[in-house]
């Protein structure tokens, strides 16, 4: 309770709230626009945190997260364009109500939704995070190995497109993570004598070039940067009533559960669980007809079911070191840079500073949706924000930040080929998300693996006799044939009906 | 003329890329250490994970996308627009060696904006407001408000001039 007060208080000393409250309103912002996200926010940000407090840059990053996600749900209402895909769904039932002529409702419905989503699960992983943690310290580097090995294999698995594409992705993540020097015998590896690579890849840069600069080239080149009119005519009123609230709670609570509980697998993050909640809720309805039509609990699914993975994802990066999904990658690689080490042993390490991420989520979450209902009249001239002015400060505080994390011109040079990489990857349709975690999670495997090796003497059966680890390696090796088994069978199946 | 398919040349780059792995990495001396399999064995991995998924990939995603036959990735004139904004990303990075991070944001967050802007109308002056605003703002706050430097350029310094 102690940790609670001090983590409290220390994020509503006046500086950390503003500031926390600003990225709130501009990640809201960034997951508003299509094409941008909160976690190119955090991206953006993170260079500038090098200098402040670990307190005050996680109540920044987290309020931009937070922010992100809730804001998704606006183009998705409005225009029928989904801000991420975490409302995917949303555009199914709130783009039609919009036309409908019933906007506000709409949009206050994602607003509501989006704060108990976030809310709920953020209270649920504030309860878990600690007891998972106690059981993760009972485990060895047998089982984390086959733990981070699952957690990429998941991705891989459940990433769009090509398997393959995947798990190769997967791999040269891995081989960047082996540039630098050895954490065994100290050997350099791929540094081709350049000092700078001593330390391995700076990981500021790969986002700043796979996220930031890749999305501007590549959304410039396509000329993705034009958004349909707005109907501003229904935005005014709350148009939401409790007893619209007491109609959908059954839907609300059945999202919530599978937001969180998808939130909480590796890999399977909010893309996915706002269509399975949809999908669910339509089962269950006893209107299933009137789905798509704008139809209510088609948008209180959706938006209670994604904004429910953030606490979900948190859970695996605080207690694990496991990110749960694509964001929650940032936010580890943040904990990375600013020297804690997410894992078991995390929240004993540091009680005020998880106390303190769990807390700056659930006031973000709490801000955001009060500065929602107020300006949600305001919410089209989001959607008019002049692209070429986004990216073009985009552009600069990418170069700005990724000299500043090294203070040095390598570190921009590598932003460039990062960028090019980005470009070349988004060509070839291989997903950039398996690359990102295999690369932050490849350090980790290897030491895992030696260290396992090591204490079993060399021999490597231990990874496969100890039951926590197989179960971890079946799921693993399931993941990724799983996908592959299936399709076979439903073609064989088509094929004998055809 | 027949059009490549993509994923033959993907694949080959990766296997070209893997095979260069595996070279390097037996150029890595080995210390051993006792029950330990060395700095060698995960950039094996690493590389023979990339050239065994090329090779899956040329085999069962590559006869998907002839059939499909999807549309190229890019028109000419996007690649040009990438070409146009890769290039003006590598002369702002070179400027910001030279002539420092302030000048150069200024000029290239002006010449961002106007490429960006295509066919829109935007206002000469509000741009260049906004260009000398925005550089001056993140530099100003990065190095005296966040206290981290940003490069003041080579050619001052050799010249002796100072900068803020």
């Amino acid at each position: 309770m102690e940790a609670y007060m001090t983590a409290l208080s220390t994020l509503l000393q006046p500086a950390n709230f503003l500031m926390m409250y600003l990225c709130c309103v501009i990640g809201c912002v960034l997951g508003a626009i299509p094409g941008l996200s909160g976690g190119l926010g955090i991206t953006l940000i993170l260079p500038m945190t090098f200098a402040l407090n670990t307190e005050l840059s996680f109540a920044m990053l987290l309020g931009m997260y937070v922010g992100g996600v809730s804001g998704s749900f606006v183009a998705a209402v409005l225009v029928g364009i989904p801000g991420s895909a975490a409302s995917i769904g949303t555009c199914y039932d709130g783009y039609p109500m919009t036309k409908n002529g019933k906007a506000a409702k709409a949009l206050s419905i994602g607003i509501i939704g989006s704060f108990i989503g976030t809310a709920v699960s953020i209270i649920v992983a504030m309860l878990c995070s600690g007891a998972i943690a106690d059981v993760a310290l009972m485990l060895g580097p047998w089982e984390y190995f086959s733990l981070c090995l699952m957690a990429i294999t998941m991705v891989v698995g459940l990433s769009n497109g090509s398997i393959y594409k995947g798990l190769m992705a997967a791999f040269i993540g891995l081989w960047f993570s082996t540039v630098g020097a050895d954490m065994v015998t100290n050997q350099l590896r791929f540094t081709f004598g350049n000092t700078n690579l001593y330390g391995g890849i700076n990981m500021v840069c790969m986002l700043m070039g796979t996220f930031a600069l890749q999305q501007v080239a590549t959304s410039y080149a396509k000329g993705q940067q034009e958004m349909p009119e707005v109907d501003t005519s229904s935005l005014g009123g709350f148009g939401l009533t409790l007893k619209d609230f007491a109609d959908n709670a059954r839907t609300i609570i059945v999202s919530l559960l599978i937001g969180l509980g998808i939130g909480f697998l590796p890999g399977m993050g909010s893309g996915i669980s706002n269509l399975i909640a949809y999908g669910q809720a339509k089962k269950m309805d006893k209107h299933p007809e009137l789905f798509g039509t704008g139809y209510d609990p088609g948008i209180w699914a959706t938006e209670v079911a994604n904004n429910a993975g953030v606490g979900g994802a948190l859970i695996p990066m605080i207690s694990l070191g496991i990110p749960g999904d694509g964001t929650t990658v940032l936010l580890l690689s943040a904990m990375t840079i600013h020297g804690l080490q997410a894992g078991p042993m995390f929240i004993q390490q540091n009680p005020v500073l998880a106390d303190l991420i769990f807390l700056a989520v659930l006031i973000s979450a709490i801000l955001i949706v009060i500065t929602e209902l107020l300006t949600k009249r305001w919410f089209p001239y989001l959607l008019k924000a002049p692209y070429h002015y986004l990216y073009s400060a985009i552009l600069m505080i990418c170069f700005m930040g990724a000299f500043s994390s090294s203070t040095s011109m390598f570190s921009v040079y590598l932003v460039l080929g990062f960028g090019l990489l980005g470009v070349v990857m988004d060509m070839f349709k291989i997903p950039m998300t398996p690359l990102m975690l295999a690369f932050i999670l490849g350090g980790k495997i290897e030491s895992y693996f030696r260290m396992g090796c090591s204490y079993a003497k060399g021999d490597l059966t231990s990874f496969i006799t100890r039951p926590i680890s197989l179960i971890f390696i079946l799921i693993a090796v399931w993941s990724v044939v799983g996908p592959i088994i299936t399709k076979q069978i439903k073609k064989r199946r088509s094929a004998k009906v055809q | 003329m027949k059009k490549i398919n993509r994923t033959y040349i993907m694949g080959a780059v990766c296997l070209a890329l893997s095979a260069f792995i595996a070279w390097q990495t037996t150029t890595i001396p080995e210390r051993l250490v006792s029950n330990e399999p060395g700095p060698k064995m995960f950039p094996f991995i690493a590389a023979g994970g990339i050239a065994v998924f090329a090779i899956l990939s040329m085999i069962f995603d590559a006869p998907k996308e002839d059939k499909e036959d999807p549309k190229p990735y890019l028109d000419k004139a996007g690649w040009i627009r990438m070409g146009i904004i890769m290039a003006e990303a590598v002369l702002f990075t070179i400027g910001m060696e030279f002539i420092g991070f302030w000048i150069t944001a200024m000029v290239g967050t002006f010449v961002f904006l106007w490429t960006l802007k295509g066919e829109k109308k935007v206002n000469f002056i509000v741009a260049i407001l906004f260009s000398v605003g925005l550089a001056s703002l993140g530099y100003f706050g990065f190095t005296r408000g966040f206290v981290i430097p940003l490069p003041k350029g080579v050619l001052w310094e050799s010249l002796g001039i100072p900068m803020p």
